[in-house]
């Protein structure tokens, strides 16, 4: 992971000092304080028994050697309990200690992932556009988890440091000469290791390349079967697949041969300090300036002294990695939201008035989208917003829902400033489907009371009878009770259309705003979606951006725009008389979709 | 395997009649490795007990009177040539083994795989979401190469660190035979049990994750209908609850793997081998130098018990893989190919009689209650060379018709003609080389156009290649790309549109000339335009031979010379324009909204 940093930042990402991290990431343990002291107090614990042990067993020999004649049973047994309750000890504190990290670990990653949940969806919809979903979503899962990585790193270091710092200081009270000897070595076993930790970074990088490119043939590969055996090429896509398939086994191969060298490596260096050991000490034992039990202790706590060192050459960039991970949290739950609310209080029910007055609006400051816009829209009107891409269409149907800040004029809701209005309750009122609508995974009738909880099965049910006599409802395989699967997959586009639309018709808002889709939908359903919009446009204040010819004849008014500006207005019959820019834009949007073009097409097959 | 469309001539063949008797075949091949694993893992064990048996003989050298410095230094030569000797060539050959075994393995079984992939049946890779294959054919691959390095490995180095003791021990005194034994006996039962408990435990995790993923995904991507809904609360509380559900089952797993009872045997194996080593000293069975060699020994055994805690997840996850890729592999196709079949040129008229087919596994018979049942009782006719527009709602069985057609399925009653032929009766290949289908998503290669143009008739020339392209109505964007004909698709930002995908699609089938086209046609033009373009294109591609047009398109469908209205699978309207008008009122509504 930490190999790809740097590649995910995002513009509201900061620089936190270390100081205000660690203090962020403390207020996190703040409540399981007791826990931390308990942990802290196990490992120390650990420690000294682990270190405990080898003393044990060392002055065990030393006893022994000193009356050969006739040793007394109970020494002997003493000896054999002390290891054998050291050993049990050693197993209990890592069970309590696991057991209780554990503890620690799932808490703070859930208060973690609560708060940048919580704070997520409260930024507002400008976040949305500008940053990638699964960027968010992989900071609110894989960062976290780094982060409690990190953690669980940290304990199991710092116990492993605890026995070293114990064995040490016991170690030069014994031998400051061996000691040294054994610290000596150790500066060459980190370098090792941090050299290893540099190549296997560089071919785990070429190998994790290669293995995209690889995957993404395989990829093709696969998918293209069909269509090589439609017309017949299997030995082609044969071969290019055993091309990837031979490079990527090359790539890998070498990857694989370089990580493993790393403990044969240590180990056979280890083996040599080892046997440094074994002479130096072997002579100072025979010169009598340390005992052979001592000896014996030197030569054990070798390989205690070596894992840590190999965890600590990886320790530093991975806790550099935990950090930033927390950083990256951090910032998603601090991003700041553009839109402010002043004085904030909850809007009566609305009668869906909207009113622009000069106001001024853009995305980035060099693009002014809208300037000194001017509507009026009275309530219970609808109204289609037409216009090419770029013309503000959506701009000013996402200002009416506050998804984005404007920088100037006015825009009020029944005469009251949109600015005022508590946003939560403010969009209770509003009724909002965007062009790829969305559901949720759960019924259909879950579906349609998402906005309207509490609506009873009856109601529902009665409404879905009132499009095109419930015939969508009895095509579905279990009618409203039918699970529309994750993100609404089991059912088709228009399928998905309606059920949005329904949700609108269940909810009854004061404002009805459309982002209509592009896709092309079966004329069965098309006219049942046709259906539905017609009846919530009977009830609500509607905006709608249109794509459909019978949207735009179905409205009061249609807005025509060019350049984030009203040029045209009127309804569809008196602007095509007028032969301006909504005639262009028919020409070029909505004229196939028109019985005249049909008939067209017609008169050009005879 | 002669159901088979699609053979690869190798030098080896696989036993496939289990999962492990597959890997044990594909093991088969590379002996040589295996002997390398199998000998540097015994090599290096011996020489990790030897180092023990050295330094109790450095004791030895040292607690003799006079001291024997000779023998002290002897012994730690010893220790360093046999480390070196145990770390460089042993070890390092134990696992440069495993790696090239794994490695080998990974690259044969996914070349098996993706061989006997391309000779499944259509109906197979029709019915086989895609994601599936790719899962298989990348993580479950990796998965089986995982369980050779770092599984296999480490479960045969740390095997003969648990049986080195156990052969090495009584050779300092035959009691202490006991200690190792005793744990040996202990491990396997301890660990067996662990592994028990972590598998449930461990799956829980995963399944809460990928729960609090889902709930997390979905509230992100649908956020625009959250806050439009004013439901922040509501699903705030739905993601802190799936939170907690994770929570829990992660702290379940960690309760799990801190009782890791394998470690507690080791503590008690190493204070009882160190007491009987002793009272063996006190009776004067043995000396010193054994009790530090004898519980040198013993420390051989943390190995096998910290690779006890992911090596025998790692191989038992393999082998789970390895199931997978052989149930994929071995999945029989039911069509045949018909090889004596007829052969003769199509001239197009299509016939269903009484057609009925569901999408079942298994033989059992349709049955009308049955949700599966895609298509009943259909029956309709059509001559060759006309036009037939079918239309419904997704799921009527549009798409089912045309599966059947060029018998991607085989039906389950009535009868499907083509030229009075049952599609049965036609041979396979020549029935499927006279029948094109163009897809609503179209798959192109990582090529050139002209490549993807000629796909299927590698004999077509440039001048072929553009002919067929402005038929299509593609020639005028081909061109207008940088390279033109040339442009390599999905480089340099070179995406096409749907549109654009559908006319080179449509191209495609200008060089092949089927005697029936099938064209699924639900792409949608943003503006007139483009429409006209397609059409154009569809019209031109439909001359001259029957096409079937599953389309949502009025144009399309107004004049085609037949229209088949398809309603949950069953044929709820048939016949030109004029007498839908006036047979079907739904038929009617659709073009009634457009008169207003």
């Amino acid at each position: 992971m930490s190999l790809f940093h740097g590649l995910d930042r995002e513009a509201y990402d900061r620089e936190y000092s270390d100081r205000e991290l660690l203090r962020r990431i403390a207020g996190y343990f703040k409540p399981h304080t007791k826990r931390v002291a308990i942990v802290a107090v196990v490992i120390a614990a650990i420690a000294f028994v682990g270190a405990e042990q080898l003393f044990i067993i060392s002055r065990g020999l030393d006893a022994l050697l000193q009356d050969t004649e006739s040793i007394p049973l109970g020494p002997v047994v003493a000896l054999g309990a002390a290891v054998l309750v050291t050993g049990v000890l050693n197993w209990a504190g890592n069970w309590v200690r696991r057991r209780i990290t554990v503890r620690i670990i799932g808490d703070v990653v859930r208060a973690l992932r609560r708060d940048a949940f919580g704070a997520v969806v409260q930024h507002d919809m400008s976040f949305f556009d500008e940053f990638r979903s699964g960027r968010i979503i992989s900071r609110i899962t894989s960062d976290t988890e780094e982060f409690a990585n990190v953690v669980q790193l940290v304990t199991d270091l710092l116990s492993q440091l605890t026995l070293v710092a114990i064995l040490l200081v016991r170690l030069f009270q014994i031998s400051w000469r061996l000691t040294l000897l054994v610290l000596g070595m150790s500066p060459i076993v980190l370098l090792l290791a941090m050299g290893f930790r540099r190549v296997a970074r560089r071919v785990t990088r070429e190998g994790f390349q290669v293995l995209a490119e690889v995957n993404a043939a395989i990829r093709e590969a696969v998918t293209g079967i069909g269509v090589a055996k439609i017309f017949r090429q299997e030995d082609a896509i044969y071969r290019e697949f055993s091309e990837v398939n031979e490079r990527s086994y090359h790539v890998n191969l070498r990857r694989g041969f370089t990580l493993s060298m790393v403990f044969p490596v240590l180990n056979a260096l280890a083996g040599v300090g080892t046997a440094i050991l074994v002479y130096w000490g072997g002579l100072a034992a025979v010169n009598q300036e340390v005992s052979i039990g001592n000896w014996y202790l030197f030569l054990r706590s070798v390989d205690r002294f070596w894992f840590p060192l190999i965890n600590v050459a990886a320790f530093w960039s991975q806790f550099q990695g935990g950090l930033s991970a927390s950083e990256r949290i951090f910032a998603l739950i601090d991003a700041e939201p553009s839109v402010q609310q002043r004085k904030p209080r909850s809007p009566d029910q609305l009668q869906g008035e909207i009113l622009f007055d000069s106001v001024d609006f853009h995305y980035k400051e060099e693009e002014q989208v809208l300037r000194d816009f001017n509507l009026h829209i009275a309530p219970g009107e609808s109204l289609a917003l037409v216009g090419h891409t770029g013309a503000g269409k959506s701009s000013i149907v996402k200002l009416i829902a506050r998804f984005y800040e404007f920088q100037d004029g006015r825009i009020e809701i029944d005469g009251q400033a949109i600015r005022t209005f508590d946003l939560h309750d403010y969009r209770k009122q509003l009724g909002i489907v965007s062009q790829s609508p969305f559901l949720f995974s759960g019924t259909v009738a879950e579906n349609i009371r998402y906005a309207a909880p509490g609506l009873p099965d009856e109601e529902i049910e009665d409404l879905a009878r009132r499009i095109g006599g419930g015939d969508w409802v009895d095509t579905l395989p279990n009618g409203l009770q039918t699970d529309v699967g994750e993100r609404g997959g089991r059912l088709s586009m228009g399928q998905r259309q309606l059920v949005a639309l329904m949700r609108v018709l269940a909810q009854s808002p004061a404002i009805f705003i459309l982002d209509e889709a592009t896709a092309s939908v079966d004329p069965f359903t098309e006219t049942q979606i046709q259906e539905t919009i017609e009846m919530i446009l009977q009830r609500s204040t509607s905006i709608l951006i249109a794509h459909r010819l019978s949207t735009v004849r179905a409205v009061d008014r249609i807005i025509v725009l060019r350049e984030g500006r009203i040029i045209e207005e009127g309804n569809h019959e008196e602007l095509m008389e007028r032969g301006g820019h909504y005639a262009e834009l028919y020409d070029t949007y909505f004229r196939h979709q028109s019985l005249a073009y049909v008939e067209e097409v017609g008169e050009r097959r005879q | 395997m002669s159901a088979s469309e699609f053979e690869v001539s190798r030098s080896w063949q696989t036993n496939r009649s289990s999962a492990a008797r597959w890997i044990l075949s594909h093991v088969g091949r590379h002996g040589l490795f295996v002997a390398g694993m199998l000998v540097g893992a015994a090599g290096n064990a011996a020489l990790a007990a030897a180092m023990q048996l050295l330094i109790g003989r450095a004791v030895n050298a040292v607690t003799s009177t006079p001291a024997n410095l000779r023998g002290l230094a002897t012994a730690a030569g010893l220790v360093a040539g046999s480390q070196l000797v145990r770390g460089l060539i042993l070890q390092l050959m134990r696992n440069w083994s495993s790696e090239m075994l794994g490695q080998r393995i990974e690259r044969d079984i996914r070349d098996e795989l993706y061989a006997s992939l391309i000779g499944k049946s259509m109906s197979f890779h029709d019915s086989q979401p895609t994601g599936d294959l790719m899962a298989r054919a990348t993580n479950d691959v990796r998965q089986v190469n995982l369980m050779f390095n770092p599984g296999v490995n480490l479960v045969v180095g740390s095997a003969n660190f648990l049986l080195m003791p156990l052969i090495v021990a009584p050779t300092i005194h035959p009691q202490l035979v006991i200690t190792p034994t005793i744990y040996l006996l202990a491990y396997a039962f301890a660990v067996r049990n662990y592994l028990r408990q972590l598998r449930p435990a461990t799956e829980r995790v995963r399944e809460e994750f990928s729960e609090m993923n889902t709930t997390l995904a979905e509230a992100i991507d649908g956020i625009e209908t959250v806050k439009g809904a004013a439901q922040e609360t509501f699903e705030s509380k739905r993601f802190t609850s799936d939170v907690t559900e994770w929570r829990n089952a992660y702290v379940d797993q960690g309760d799990i793997e801190a009782r890791f009872i394998p470690l507690l045997l080791l503590g008690l194996v190493q204070g009882i081998g160190f007491f009987h080593s002793l009272l063996l000293f006190r009776a004067g069975a043995i000396g010193l130098d054994s009790v530090v060699s004898f519980n040198g020994l013993l420390l051989l055994f943390g190995f096998p018990t910290f690779a006890a805690q992911f090596a025998y997840s790692r191989v038992s996850s393999g082998l789970a893989s390895a199931r997978r890729i052989l149930e994929l592999i071995t999945f029989q196709t039911e069509l045949d190919q018909n090889v004596e079949g007829c052969e003769k040129a199509m001239e197009g008229s299509v016939r269903f009689e009484d057609v009925t087919f569901c999408y079942s596994p298994s033989d059992e018979a349709c049955s009308p209650e049955d949700h599966n049942t895609a298509l009943e009782d259909v029956t309709f006719h059509v001559e060759p060379g006309q036009t037939v527009a079918v239309v419904g709602q997704t799921g009527s069985g549009k798409s089912t018709v045309a599966k059947l057609i060029s018998r991607i399925y085989d039906v389950d009653g009535g009868r499907v003609l083509i030229d009075g032929i049952d599609v049965r009766e036609w041979n396979l290949e020549a029935l499927r080389r006279q029948i094109s289908t163009i897809e609503q998503d179209i798959f192109l290669f990582s090529r050139s156009i002209a490549e993807n143009i000629a796909f299927g008739s590698p004999d077509a020339d440039q001048e072929d290649i553009e002919e067929a392209a402005r038929a299509a109505q593609a020639h005028a964007f081909i061109t207008s790309l940088e390279d033109g004909y040339e442009t390599v698709i999905g480089e340099r930002g070179a995406t096409l549109s749907g549109g654009q995908r559908q006319r080179l699609a449509i191209a495609r089938a200008f060089l092949t000339e089927p005697a029936i086209l099938i064209l699924d046609d639900a792409t949608s033009a943003i503006d007139s335009e483009t429409e006209d373009r397609i059409q154009r294109a569809i019209e031109r591609a439909a001359e001259g031979r029957t096409t079937f047009l599953i389309t949502h398109r009025l144009s399309q469908i107004r004049w085609a010379d037949l229209i088949i209205v398809m309603r949950k699978g069953t044929v709820a309207a048939v016949g030109t324009h004029q007498q839908l008008m006036e047979e079907s009122p739904a038929y009617r509504t659709i073009f009634a909204r457009y008169e207003k």
